[in-house]
């Protein structure tokens, strides 16, 4: 069980315009507690793979694992409760619920998981705002506090299941440099200390280089 | 988990106050008009009825005239005779209801029946000086009357009472009593078909409302009436019946016909245009206050609709965050239901106090003297139930719309 996730022989085509192939024969593993990078141009279909991996896209060809679960066949539903309880995601954009508290938007997703009392997750949820240090701006509501800090928040949100993956699709890339250290540090220290495994797909030279691998895509196969 | 879905869809509901207050009023004002539109039609519905019976009963009992004529000479079926009779008519037949009191008693058995009296109707010419005009006198048995047509209420002058104390009074209508410009005091004249005269004293004046009635009905103890046509303690021209539940005569009236050898008619029967009357203008309130409520429920729609176009990226993140479609339907779905409910509450308020407030509208012809209203509990729940179904429909379908939302192509971008 050393093995966080793994993808096997993936295809996929894009119909429209054109039927175009965009992975072609794509497998790999990751170990648990990995730092992974996705790099590629734009068009290489690094993106296209990292939506395969979320359970999000499951209109594809090959078979994918994570944790031990072959999610590839599984329903909507049941899709759904997997990422719920296994997957945290952190987009390019926040994508916070603009109407809500900082707080009520870390908590959602364990309020929607359900295993925890709103006691405890709340507890869980403050832990994570002062870990990444936006503690004292809790209940302003989601649309008020800068770029930097909804980015934070929205890795909070991420990680208030604890995910046994993290993934994330330009996680940093709204950010001015000093953020995207302090999102890059707490990557980093997430996959060092709690053994959480990191894919990210970047466009950020600098951030590929300093994470534990890098799978270079290419024309929808992996290079490295 | 019901308990997340609830609390998104109080935020989303409560973060556009404008936008709610608007849904919100379009349910209201479509729930309020369907109790108003329904409480008028059903108050003048009820009016309308009410003025009816003020004269006419629910069952009434007579003898009918006409049938076969009498058969002269008896068929004898042999083919080789030839029978003729031309000019066939009645020589010999019963007018009116000879033994009442039987029936009076066939029709007290009955349980539904709340009110019996008899009346003894004849058509008389009146005079006044040389001013001579027709009309209907009914002799009436004055407390089963009262107690069955309210009688007291109707008159204007004078007191219905002093029939049974004087065989020579007579209670004309108001139009009649304009028409032999006679007032409570004079005597007037009175003719029989038959010829007989009476002097009669009027004693009072009574107006039903229904124009026709007042301007040639003349009341007079049944007694007298009996001497006029020179008939027995017993007799009477009609036998008139009331029940609980007038909606009921024409089934009540089926029944009780086999044991009486009379005509036994309902009230629908000679007045099917008062039937149809109502119907129609149920079907008129119900179809306009319906419209109302469906274009309340495009309002919700549209309102809905744009939420969802507007939430589409926060649904999609909702998606990858492990909310599946149910909950997505669950959570715009409530927020629709939720405008409905406290759209359908304010509004059975203001529909009441709508249809209170016209209730009280000075309305001066015939008996009424307000607008009529009624208030039927069923208006209010109906309305409540449509108003439901209505925007339960109307923010399904934009639920659906969101449900079905692919989350990769929204955060691809």
């Amino acid at each position: 069980m050393n093995t966080a996730l793994s993808a096997k022989g993936l295809n996929k085509y894009f119909h429209e315009p054109d039927t175009f192939q965009v992975l072609r024969d794509v497998g790999f593993e990751v170990k648990k507690g990995e730092f992974v990078a996705i790099v590629g141009k734009s068009g290489s279909g690094k993106s296209t793979l990292l939506y395969l991996l979320s359970t999000m896209d499951t209109n594809y060809q090959g078979s994918i694992a994570i944790n031990g679960t072959t999610v590839t066949g599984l329903s909507q539903n049941e899709l759904s409760r997997f990422r719920n309880a296994h997957i945290g995601f952190v987009f390019q954009f926040h994508y916070l619920l603009a109407e809500f508290s900082v707080l009520d938007n870390v908590m959602l997703p364990a309020l929607k998981l359900g295993k925890k009392s709103k006691e405890l997750i709340e507890a869980k949820a403050m832990e994570l705002l002062t870990m990444l240090d936006i503690r004292g701006h809790e209940m302003k509501k989601a649309s008020k506090i800068s770029g930097g800090q909804q980015q934070r928040v929205a890795i909070a949100r991420a990680l208030i299941n604890e995910p046994a993956i993290i993934m994330g699709d330009e996680p940093t890339g709204n950010l001015d440099s000093q953020n995207t250290k302090v999102v890059f540090d707490i990557f980093r220290q997430l996959a060092h200390e709690t053994g959480q495994t990191i894919i990210a797909v970047t466009h950020d030279d600098e951030f590929a280089a300093n994470c534990d691998r890098i799978i270079e895509m290419v024309d929808g196969k992996i290079m490295s | 988990m019901a308990n997340v879905n609830t609390k998104i869809s109080w935020v989303y509901l409560t973060s556009k106050i404008r936008q709610l207050i608007v849904a919100v009023l379009s349910v209201t004002f479509g729930i309020s008009m369907y109790i108003f539109m329904n409480s008028f039609m059903n108050g003048v519905n009820g009016a309308q009825t009410e003025i009816t019976f003020t004269t006419m009963a629910h069952i009434r009992v007579y003898n009918e005239l006409g049938g076969e004529p009498t058969i002269l000479i008896p068929q004898n079926g042999g083919s080789d005779t030839l029978l003729s009779v031309s000019n066939a008519r009645h020589i010999s037949y019963t007018e009116g209801i000879r033994n009442a009191d039987e029936v009076v008693q066939v029709l007290q058995k009955h349980r539904e029946v709340v009110a019996v009296t008899e009346q003894v109707s004849q058509n008389v010419f009146f005079r006044n000086g040389v001013t001579k005009v027709s009309g209907t006198l009914s002799g009436i048995a004055v407390t089963n009357e009262i107690r069955m047509f309210n009688t007291m209420q109707y008159m204007t002058e004078g007191d219905l009472n002093e029939l049974e104390r004087r065989s020579d009074a007579v209670v004309l209508g108001t139009g009649l009593a304009d028409k032999l410009s006679a007032s409570v005091g004079d005597n007037v004249t009175l003719t029989t078909s038959d010829g007989v005269s009476k002097i009669l004293k009027v004693t009072g004046l009574i107006q039903t409302g229904t124009g026709s009635v007042d301007k040639s009905r003349a009341l007079i103890s049944i007694n007298t009436a009996r001497q006029l046509l020179s008939k027995n303690k017993s007799y009477a021209t009609e036998v008139l019946a009331n029940i609980g539940d007038y909606n009921k005569a024409k089934a009540i009236a089926g029944a009780i016909s086999p044991d009486i050898k009379y005509k036994t008619e309902a009230w629908q029967e000679g007045n099917g245009q008062l039937e149809s009357a109502n119907t129609l203008r149920d079907i008129i309130a119900i179809a306009v206050s319906l419209t109302i409520l469906i274009v309340a429920g495009f309002g919700i729609y549209n309102i809905m609709n744009m939420t969802v176009s507007e939430k589409i990226r926060e649904i999609a993140i909702l998606k990858a965050m492990g909310f599946d479609g149910k909950d997505i339907v669950q959570i715009f779905l409530v927020q629709s239901v939720i405008i409905g409910l406290i759209g359908g509450f304010i509004g059975l308020l203001l529909g009441f106090t709508i249809a209170s407030i016209v209730d009280r509208i000075p309305f001066k012809i015939a008996s009424l003297d307000t607008l009529p209203i009624s208030y039927l509990p069923a208006d209010y729940i109906l309305a409540m139930v449509f108003g439901l179904i209505i925007t339960f429909v109307a923010g399904y379908l934009p639920a659906r719309k969101a449900s079905k939302i692919d989350p990769v192509e929204i955060l691809r971008g």
